[in-house]
C-alpha cells in the first residue's frame, strides 16, 4: 500500500473545513483585539513611531566613505 | 528610576550602497526590457543565441524583480528598520555579505540566463548553484534583520516591520520549496515535481513572489516613507494591522488563478479564484489607508514630486489589485490568459507601484543620505511626468494588444470556422501596439536616466565626510512595565509569570511563527491533495516517458526559452480545440520535469504539434522561420543546425529522470546508443525528404524528435491501446 492510497482513502476533506473555521476564528480574534477601544492610546503611539527616530543629541564628525 | 541611555549610530553606508545598486540594475533591467519589446516588432534584433528573445525575457523579469525591486526593498528596509527599531543593524559584516552576495547573484544571473542555463520556471529560472547562493544570502539577511529586532530599543514593532518579517520568512519558504530539484550537471537540474504538481508549485511560488517580494515589502516601505514624506502618521494604524493579517491569510491561496482551465483540478482553480476575489478588500483597504494619509496635505502634492510619486504608486497598487481579482475570475481569465493583457497587468504593478514607490522613496532619501540638497527638484518633476506618460502609453497600448489578440483567437465566422485560423494573423495585428509600447517604455527609461543624473549630481555635492549623528535611546527594560506582580508561591503562579514575560519578550518570535503558520498551513491544504490524492491526477496508460533523444531535445527547448512564447496547454474551449486539437489532460504531463505549460502565447500552442508538420519543415523553420511562415516574428535558430549534439550528457539526464521515478527501463543502461539510433533514423528521413544529409549528430535532430513527440501519446490511446 502506497502513501497515495492511504491518503486517498483517509477521508481528509474535513480537515480543510476545520482549518477554515480555525482561521476565521483567528481572524475574528485579530479584528477584535485590533479594535478594542482600550487600545486606542497604544495604537496612536505606534502610528507615531516613524517620527520618533530618537533625534541626535550630539552630532560628531566621523570619517565615512562616500 | 532612570535607565542608562545607550549611544549608537545608524549604518547609512549600507543604505547608500543598495541605493546605487537599485538604480544601476533598474536601468539595466529596463533596457533589456526595451530590447525584447523591440525584438517582437523587429525580429532582426535577435542577435545570435545569447541575445535572442527566449533567453533575454527571463533576464528582464529577473533583473527588474530581484535586482531593481529587490535592491530598492533592501535600501528602504535597512534605512527604516534601524530607525524604527532604534538600533544599528545587528552586524555590519552581515550587511556587507548580504549586499555583495546579492549583487554577485545578479551578475551570475546576467551571465547564465543568456547562456541558456535555466530551470524553465518563471521567476525561478536560475539554476541550482545560484539557488543555493540565493538561499544562503537570504538567510544572512534574515539573521541580520532578526538580530536587529532582538537588540532593538523600541518595544513595539511598527507595522512596516511586520511586513518585512512576513516577506523575509515567506520568500525563504517559497524559494526553497519551488526550487527543489536534482542536479544533472554543474548548471542543469530537473525539478523533483512533474506536470500538474510542478505547475501548482510553480504558480504557488510565482504568485506569492509577487505577493511577498513585490507587494508586502513595498507596503512596509509605504507605511514608513509615506508618513515621513507627508509628515503625518498613517491614516489608520488599525487598518494597517488588518491590511497585514488579511494579506498574510489570503495571498498564499491565490496562486491557482494562474492555471485556470488548464489540467489543474477544478477545485484548486476555484479556491484560487475565491481567495483572489477576497484579496480585493484588504488591498483596497491598504490603498485607501495610503491615500488618506495625505488628508489635509493634498496641496503639498502640487509642489512635491516625492508625494506625486507616492500618490501614483498607491493608485497603481489600487488599480493592479482591482484588476488582479478581476482577472482571476474564470470567465474573464478565459479571455485574458496567454495574452498581453497579463503583461499590461504586471507592468501596471511593476512600473506604477514598485517603480514609483522606489523613485519617491529614493528622492526622499537622497538629501538625507548624502547630507546635501537634492540636486534638482525640477528634474525630479520632469522624471515624474515622463514616467507617468510612459506608463500610461505602455499600459494603454498593451491592454489593447491583449484584448485584440484574445478576441481574435476566439472569433468564429458565420459558418462556425475559426475566423483567424493563421496564428500569425493575430500577431501581426499587434505590431502597432507593440511599437507604441516601446515608445512608452522608452519614455519611462528616459525618466530613469534623469533619475540617475539627479542621484549622481546629489552624490557629487556630498560633504567630505558624512556626519554620523549619535543617537541616544534607552535599552529595552527586561520586564514589560505593565507586568502584573503575581503572588509568589505555587508552581502555577511561577508558570503564569514566566509565560507573561515570554509573551511580551517574544513578540517578534510569536509574530514570525504566526505568519509562517498562516502561510504554511494554507500551502499544505492547497498543494498536498494534488500530490497525495489519486483522483487529482488521473493517469493515462498510453503516456510513456520521452526517449533519450527527445529528452535531450526537450532540454534544448528549455535552453532556448521556447516556453516564453509557446504554451503546451490546450484549454477545453471549442476555439482552442479547433485550432490546436484535443484539450490537454493532467495525465499527459506526468513525466514533465519541469512542466512546460507556458503562460504566454506569442506563438501558437505546441501541445499537439507532434506529427503536424514533416521533419524537414521543422529544420527549415528553425533555420529561418519567416521563410516558412510569412511574417513570422519567431527568431531564427540556425545554430541548432550547426551545433553538435552532446550525446555524452544524455545518460546522466536519463539517470536523474529515472531517479525521480520516470520509468525509463533499459534506457538507463544505454541512453546515448538509443539516442544515436533514433537520431540516425530522423536524419535519414530528412535526407530522404530532400533535406541536407549528415544531420544525425546535430542538435536540431533532438529538437525535432521532441517536437514530433508532443501530444502523440494520447492519440495512441484513442487509436486503441498503443504499444
Amino acid at each position: 500500500m502506497r502513501l497515495t492510497d492511504i491518503m486517498s482513502n483517509a477521508g481528509l476533506s474535513s480537515y480543510a473545513e476545520v482549518a477554515l473555521i480555525l482561521f476565521v476564528l483567528a481572524f475574528i480574534g485579530i479584528v477584535i483585539a485590533t479594535f478594542l477601544p482600550s487600545r486606542k492610546r497604544e495604537m496612536d503611539r505606534a502610528a507615531h513611531l516613524p517620527f520618533d527616530d530618537a533625534a541626535p543629541t550630539s552630532p560628531t564628525q566621523k570619517g565615512d566613505r562616500p | 528610576m532612570n535607565a542608562q541611555l545607550d549611544a549608537f549610530t545608524y549604518d547609512d553606508d549600507i543604505v547608500r550602497k543598495f541605493l546605487f545598486a537599485t538604480f544601476v540594475w533598474g536601468l539595466v533591467g529596463m533596457l533589456v526590457g526595451l530590447l525584447i519589446a523591440l525584438q517582437l516588432t523587429y525580429p532582426a534584433l535577435n542577435f545570435g543565441p545569447i541575445l535572442s528573445f527566449g533567453r533575454l525575457r527571463p533576464l528582464h523579469t529577473n533583473a527588474v524583480i530581484f535586482a531593481f525591486a529587490g535592491n530598492a526593498f533592501f535600501t528602504g528596509a535597512y534605512y527604516s528598520s534601524q530607525r524604527l527599531l532604534k538600533a544599528r543593524m545587528f552586524s555590519d559584516t552581515l550587511s556587507r555579505v548580504h549586499f555583495w552576495g546579492w549583487q554577485l547573484i545578479i551578475v551570475a544571473a546576467a551571465l547564465t540566463l543568456p547562456l541558456g542555463f535555466t530551470q524553465a520556471k518563471e521567476y525561478a529560472e536560475l539554476e541550482w548553484p545560484i539557488d543555493i547562493a540565493i538561499a544562503a544570502v537570504w538567510v544572512t539577511f534574515a539573521v541580520n534583520f532578526f538580530g536587529t529586532i532582538a537588540k532593538r530599543r523600541e518595544r513595539h514593532l511598527y507595522v512596516a516591520i511586520w511586513f518585512y518579517i512576513a516577506s523575509v520568512v515567506t520568500v525563504a519558504i517559497l524559494h526553497i520549496f519551488n526550487n527543489l530539484s536534482v542536479p544533472a550537471g554543474p548548471l542543469k537540474s530537473y525539478s523533483i515535481y512533474a506536470g500538474v504538481q510542478d505547475a501548482f508549485m510553480q504558480w504557488w511560488y510565482g504568485h506569492n513572489a509577487v505577493a511577498f517580494f513585490l507587494t508586502t515589502p513595498f507596503l512596509g516601505l509605504m507605511y514608513y516613507f509615506m508618513p515621513k514624506a507627508v509628515d503625518r502618521p498613517v491614516f489608520s494604524y488599525r487598518l494597517s494591522i488588518l491590511h497585514f493579517w488579511t494579506l498574510v491569510f489570503m495571498y498564499i491561496w491565490a496562486g491557482p488563478h494562474h492555471l485556470h482551465y488548464t489540467a489543474l483540478p477544478e477545485w484548486a482553480s476555484t479556491v484560487g479564484m475565491l481567495f483572489s476575489v477576497m484579496l480585493w478588500a484588504p488591498s483596497w483597504g491598504g490603498m485607501v489607508n495610503g491615500l488618506l494619509t495625505l488628508r489635509g496635505a493634498w496641496r503639498k502634492v502640487v509642489d512635491d514630486p516625492i508625494l506625486k510619486f507616492f500618490v501614483v504608486a498607491v493608485t497603481a497598487y489600487g488599480m493592479a489589485t482591482f484588476e488582479g481579482p478581476m482577472l482571476s475570475i474564470k470567465s474573464v481569465n478565459a479571455l485574458t490568459h496567454y495574452t498581453d493583457w497579463i503583461i499590461a497587468h504586471v507592468h501596471t504593478g511593476a512600473l506604477g507601484w514598485n517603480g514609483f514607490l522606489t523613485f519617491g522613496m529614493i528622492y526622499w532619501l537622497l538629501p538625507r543620505l548624502f547630507q546635501t540638497k537634492l540636486h534638482s527638484i525640477k528634474l525630479a518633476e520632469l522624471h515624474f511626468w515622463l514616467a507617468t506618460f510612459g506608463m500610461i502609453l505602455y499600459a494603454a497600448a498593451i491592454y489593447s494588444a491583449g484584448l485584440t489578440q484574445g478576441l481574435m483567437w476566439r472569433a468564429f465566422d458565420d459558418v462556425g470556422r475559426l475566423q483567424f485560423p493563421d496564428f500569425v494573423e493575430t500577431t501581426m495585428r499587434l505590431m502597432p501596439m507593440y511599437l507604441l509600447r516601446a515608445v512608452g517604455g522608452s519614455l519611462y527609461i528616459l525618466g530613469m536616466v534623469l533619475f540617475g543624473y539627479n542621484i549622481f549630481k546629489t552624490w557629487g555635492a556630498r560633504p567630505a565626510t558624512y556626519e554620523e549623528p549619535v543617537i541616544r535611546a534607552a535599552p529595552l527594560a527586561r520586564t514589560f512595565p505593565d507586568t502584573p506582580t503575581v503572588a509568589t508561591g505555587g508552581a502555577w503562579a511561577r508558570f503564569a509569570r514566566a509565560g507573561w514575560h515570554r509573551r511580551w519578550e517574544g513578540l517578534p518570535v510569536t509574530f514570525t511563527v504566526m505568519t509562517a503558520l498562516a502561510v504554511i498551513v494554507a500551502s499544505l491544504f492547497e498543494i498536498i491533495p494534488t500530490f497525495l490524492i489519486k483522483s487529482n491526477v488521473p493517469t493515462i496508460a498510453s503516456v510513456k516517458p520521452y526517449t533519450p533523444l527527445e529528452l535531450a531535445g526537450r532540454d534544448l527547448y528549455i535552453r532556448e526559452g521556447c516556453f516564453n512564447c509557446h504554451s503546451q496547454m490546450i484549454r477545453p474551449f471549442r476555439y482552442e480545440t479547433e485550432r490546436y486539437g484535443e484539450y490537454s489532460k493532467p495525465g499527459e504531463s506526468v513525466y514533465d520535469h519541469p512542466f512546460l505549460w507556458g503562460s504566454r502565447r506569442i506563438g501558437p500552442d505546441l501541445a499537439r504539434v507532434g506529427g503536424k508538420y514533416p521533419d524537414l519543415w521543422h529544420l527549415r523553420h528553425f533555420d529561418n522561420p519567416p521563410q516558412i511562415t510569412a511574417r513570422s516574428i519567431m527568431p531564427p535558430y540556425p545554430w541548432l543546425h550547426k551545433n553538435p549534439l552532446d550525446f555524452a550528457s544524455i545518460q546522466k539526464k536519463v539517470d536523474v529522470m529515472a531517479m525521480l521515478g520516470v520509468p525509463y527501463g533499459d534506457a538507463v543502461a544505454n541512453a546515448p546508443e538509443q539516442a544515436r539510433a533514433q537520431a540516425k533514423q530522423i536524419a535519414a528521413g530528412i535526407a530522404a525528404q530532400g533535406g541536407p544529409a549528415d544531420l544525425a549528430d546535430r542538435e536540431v535532430v533532438a529538437m525535432i524528435a521532441y517536437l514530433q513527440r508532443l501530444g502523440k501519446d494520447i492519440k495512441l490511446a484513442a487509436a486503441g491501446g498503443g504499444q
